[in-house]
């Protein structure tokens, strides 16, 4: 007689009983340096996005100096090893340093694999260096869309250089270019053309290009090719960033690379650079929050999620364009704003 | 593939979906003269002994001699163990395996602060030279072989056996036996490394040309695919990062300067013997066949004696069961007769308690019976390669070595098998492999008796589990501190500084571990001298 | 209350290398919806709870086949008190003999898992104790 066995059911897992409290105590623990504290502020800025607002009036002040640094490149690269090694060589120099690593979500199953800190069991004790690894969740496999209030809070939390650490798959390069100060391109030398395996538009972002595992032979091509690229340029191109090759194992080139990322840092503060980034994102949090509010009132209006699907159920048999709705839903909210004034 | 068409075939219907080996390989519902290459069953099909040895290495195989019957042994003390062995060669093992615990294993000593709850516990624990002397206390080193079970610090714990043995007055040149000694499968598999791997290959080399010159009845390595099939690889798997492991080391030692025909007679290689009955005996002798072709052709070796893939073979760990442990006895006799029947040289057959905890007397003693029983009553061991001519087995040995072959061809590509293993290749293969297999058991497609099907619900323990005294580990850790106050230790530091001066030179680093074994030096002073030089390999995760 | 996914770090205390096991079970938890920390091998006690509490994770799963599971799991279970987890589940498998599991379980150590387990069934047992265990806030 067969026996069933017991199959893996294959569900998100959404329920869990551990809603954080945004009491004071929690506060007072954070403020004071504790730890768990600052994972339980993670942890309810990741989970709850409508704490954000709150979390943010008590974080003021705090927030503001730190150069977050974003860590990016391909898959295989050796990003979290370099991460560690720029985490260490910062910490020693004076910084009070945090790390948050993303990792994509599965579309199909709502988990995550978080491999990053495997690299992390030196800094063990250590309490210059706070990490944190993110599920990509909802962000189309690049960041969390709580990446930059988990960074506020690790900020927060006393940290002055933030390494933002993605996986380089989906939109993570365009991503942590909108979240971070400086972004830092790990590539590695590979039989083949590293450079045209490149997502167009990624070279250009980068403040700082790393040519990881550099005692692997190839590093002399790849370093050749992305100066070439560079020298491409036009007038109206920027200049090339640095080009180091490091190579982690062996501990070559790390100093040069702590030293440059000190200096790049300098530099963005020193300029007003800095203070214009900020301003930036400042810009598109509002926006997008104000956006975000919008759309909760517009969905306040009854049938609007169900009116659009009806429509484009519609629209789908019909042929037809989209535009007349939206032109009717939009006098709609006019309308609203002129009967509440 | 022809498939016979006949009225009852169509008629019958088929108990399951699809018919699979344990490695997932389609098999046919039966074989004929259709479905071999004829090459298959004639020239690529001589006799044993003969090139390419597709049906064993020696004309007479086990009429000539039978496969060494050798139990891996050990647990706690030295002094435990030795008892074991005893009681195994008393009971007709005919070679000695041993087993060592996990500090020993990573080159740490007992009183290590790593080492702590783990003394003891999985093998038996060895320090220096004085847990060596009581180990093989009173066992005639020159007439019995003796393998040992360990890697990273394979060839310092090795000087520490040579050591014993010089002390006992037995001549280098009697002693028989294997060193496992096969760090590739350590980053593959079975993740107990010291160093990064060019410093264990120069290691490997130097043991390579000691014991050539040295030690020349010594198998100065056992080139390891049971590891790599435990961790979760297929058979073809197994079998092909095995052999590149094995090309991988020919290639080194010939770079470094020596003659392929000095030292490729002393390898030999340890598989794995696993469920699926033919599959298995297919892979060992594909295994044969392929390394013969690749000495011969490839490495341009002459001596015949360098063309023979010569192993031990293990029964499957991984298919032993906690559930039901008597069933394993069943598990275990027909994975050792797919080990015989395959031609190995040397078996291991697995105890019933296995999945619980290191082997009982009672359980060890079984398992040895059951090769007993398949050696001197079932006849097998009577006719050289049985199987050879069957069309399902000539077709499963040239379809996996064609698979293996395949897998060649890709880790060539990378650059090679140390390419391979730093960007995760075959580590990814066997964590997939893995994946599968248990996602094939979750949903019923696999069977395992006792597991899956044919449960019986909360049924109690039985049988005796051995376990470990809790006194072995304060007690070694005493030991090894009495040690280091009674002996010379100027002589101990100056060994070590040389041993650390030359291995920042190319000078072979065995005759300096020697130095350092008779001077009991510990493991770990050993280690950590090499360390200062070397450095400690960091892994890299690989899913 | 917020309904997040579980998050569980996953680890190899003391020199056991054989991580077939873990890697299984850290996939089939991903495949059930949940966050995992995936530590690897050759952690502390000491790296283990530091980093169940910087990642604020509900379990911690630990993976021993070495017979050291004793010295291992006590000492993980003892920091977690000491650091103020204790109301975070620790669970595992390994080579555990039922004698142990019970001593281990009287000290508050979760249900262990061996070989033969179906991943499905510690999907299963997690899920379960997550529902019937509220986080404690004391911070």
């Amino acid at each position: 007689m067969l026996k069933a066995a017991k199959v893996a059911h294959i569900q998100p897992t959404q329920d869990r009983n551990r809603g954080v409290a945004l009491t004071s105590a929690l506060w007072d623990s954070f403020l004071s340096g504790n730890r768990q504290a600052c994972a339980r502020l993670i942890t309810k800025v990741e989970n709850d996005p409508s704490s954000i607002p709150e979390v943010r009036e008590k974080l003021a002040g705090r927030i503001g100096k730190a150069v977050r640094i974003g860590i990016t490149g391909p898959p295989g690269v050796g990003k979290s090893t370099l991460s560690s090694e720029v985490a260490l060589g910062l910490a020693n120099r004076g910084h009070k340093v945090g790390v948050i690593a993303v990792d994509p979500t599965s579309p199909f199953t709502g988990g995550a694999f978080m491999g990053d800190r495997i690299r992390m069991e030196k800094f063990v004790g250590d309490d210059r260096i706070y990490m944190r690894s993110l599920a990509s969740r909802d962000g189309h496999g690049g960041l969390s869309p709580a990446t930059p209030h988990v960074a506020d809070v690790v900020e927060g939390f006393g940290r002055d250089r933030i390494l933002i650490e993605t996986v380089g798959v989906g939109q993570a390069e365009l991503d942590v270019l909108n979240c971070t100060d400086l972004v830092i391109l790990v590539l590695q030398p590979s039989t083949g053309d590293a450079i045209q395996s490149l997502k167009a538009g990624i070279i250009e972002i980068a403040d700082l290009i790393v040519v990881n595992k550099s005692d692997l032979p190839g590093t002399d091509t790849v370093l050749q090719s992305l100066r070439f690229v560079y020298s491409l340029g036009g007038p109206n191109s920027r200049p090339a960033p640095p080009i180091l090759p490091v190579s982690c194992q062996r501990g070559e080139g790390i100093q040069e690379l702590l030293e440059e990322i000190e200096k790049l840092s300098s530099t963005l503060i020193e300029s007003g650079r800095h203070q214009e980034l900020r301003q930036k994102r400042l810009k598109s949090e509002i926006r997008e929050a104000i956006q975000e509010c919008l759309w909760k009132r517009y969905l306040e209006a009854g049938d609007a999620e169900s009116g659009i699907e009806r429509t484009a159920n519609e629209l789908v048999q019909s042929g037809g364009s989209p535009y007349g709705y939206v032109r009717e839903a939009c006098a709609q909210i006019e309308l609203k704003l002129k009967k509440e004034a | 593939m022809a498939q016979p068409k006949t009225l009852t075939e169509a008629q019958t219907p088929t108990r399951e979906a699809e018919y699979t080996t344990v490695s997932g390989r389609e098999v046919n519902q039966v074989y004929t003269e259709q479905d071999v290459d004829p090459k298959d069953l004639h020239e690529n099909l001589p006799l044993p002994g003969e090139y390419p040895y597709t049906r064993g290495i020696h004309p007479t195989m086990y009429r000539g001699k039978l496969w060494t019957m050798r139990q891996f042994a050990g647990m706690g003390t030295a002094e435990q163990t030795n008892e074991r062995f005893k009681f195994l060669l008393a009971r007709g093992q005919t070679g000695l395996s041993t087993a060592f615990d996990n500090p020993t294993l990573y080159g740490w000593d007992s009183d290590h602060v790593y080492s702590e709850g783990e003394v003891g516990k999985t093998g038996v624990a060895v320090d220096s030279l004085r847990d060596m002397e009581r180990l093989f206390d009173s066992i005639p080193l020159d007439k019995v072989s003796t393998s040992m079970t360990i890697n990273a610090p394979a060839a310092w714990i090795f000087t520490m056996f040579l050591a014993n043995a010089e002390k006992r007055g037995i001549p280098f040149s009697k002693l028989r036996g294997t060193l496992q000694n096969d760090i590739l499968k350590e980053y593959i598999a079975q993740k107990e490394w010291i160093f990064p791997p060019e410093p264990h290959l120069r290691i490997i080399t130097d043991l390579f040309k000691f014991c050539a010159d040295h030690v020349p009845q010594w198998n100065t390595i056992s080139i390891s695919g049971y590891h790599i099939r435990e961790a979760g690889a297929t058979a073809a798997q197994e079998l092909a990062f095995t052999l590149q492991d094995g090309f991988t080391y020919v290639e080194h030692a010939i770079e470094a300067g020596l003659d392929v025909d000095e030292f490729a007679p002393r390898l030999s290689f340890f598989f794995n013997s696993h469920l699926d009955f033919f599959e298995e005996i297919a892979k060992l002798r594909a295994a044969r066949r392929i390394w013969a072709r690749h000495m011969k052709e490839r490495y341009g070796a002459k001596n015949p004696k360098s063309w023979l893939c010569r192993f031990h073979v293990q029964t499957a760990g991984c298919s032993l069961t906690a559930q039901q442990p008597e069933v394993n006895i069943v598990r275990t006799a027909l994975e050792a007769l797919a080990g015989v029947l395959g031609g190995c040289q040397s078996l291991h057959t697995n105890s019933m308690d296995e999945a619980l905890a290191l082997p009982s007397d009672k359980a060890v003693e079984i398992a040895l019976r059951t090769q007993q029983v398949i050696a001197f009553e079932s006849g097998v061991a009577n006719v050289a390669d049985p199987l050879g001519g069957s069309y399902f087995v000539e077709r499963l040995t040239r379809d996996i070595e064609d698979e293996a072959e395949d897998y060649f061809a890709q880790i060539e590509k990378m650059g090679g098998m140390v390419k391979a293993i730093e960007r995760g290749f075959p580590q990814q293969e066997l964590t997939r492999s893995a994946y599968e297999y248990q996602r094939a058991l979750s949903e019923n497609r696999k069977t395992m008796v006792g597991v899956n099907d044919f449960v019986n619900e909360d049924e109690p323990l039985t049988i005796p589990i051995l376990e470990i005294d809790e006194s072995v580990e304060p007690n070694q850790i005493a030991s090894v501190k009495r040690l280091k106050e009674s002996r010379d230790n100027v002589a101990v530091k100056d060994c070590l500084d040389k041993l650390e001066k030359a291995a920042r030179t190319k000078e072979n680093l065995i005759p300096h571990m020697l130095d350092c074994s008779r001077a009991y030096a510990t493991e770990g002073e050993i280690t950590e001298a090499l360390i200062k030089v070397f450095g400690e390999f960091r892994e890299q995760s690989f899913f | 209350m917020s309904e997040y996914p579980i998050k569980v770090v996953v680890g190899k205390p003391g020199l056991d290398g054989h991580d077939r096991g873990a890697k299984v079970v850290a996939r089939s938890l991903v495949e059930a919806g949940m966050e995992v920390v995936y530590l690897g091998l050759r952690q502390t006690p000491e790296s283990i709870v530091a980093a169940a509490i910087d990642e604020d994770a509900d379990v911690i799963g630990l993976s021993v086949l070495s017979g050291a599971h004793m010295t291992h799991f006590k000492r993980v279970r003892a920091l977690m008190e000491e650091k103020g987890i204790g109301d975070r589940l620790l669970t595992g498998g390994g080579i555990i003999p039922t004698k142990d599991q019970e001593t281990l379980s009287e000290l508050g150590v979760g249900k262990l898992f061996g070989p033969g387990d179906d991943p499905g069934a510690i999907v299963d047992y997690i899920r379960d104790w997550i529902k019937t265990h509220p986080r404690k806030e004391a911070v």
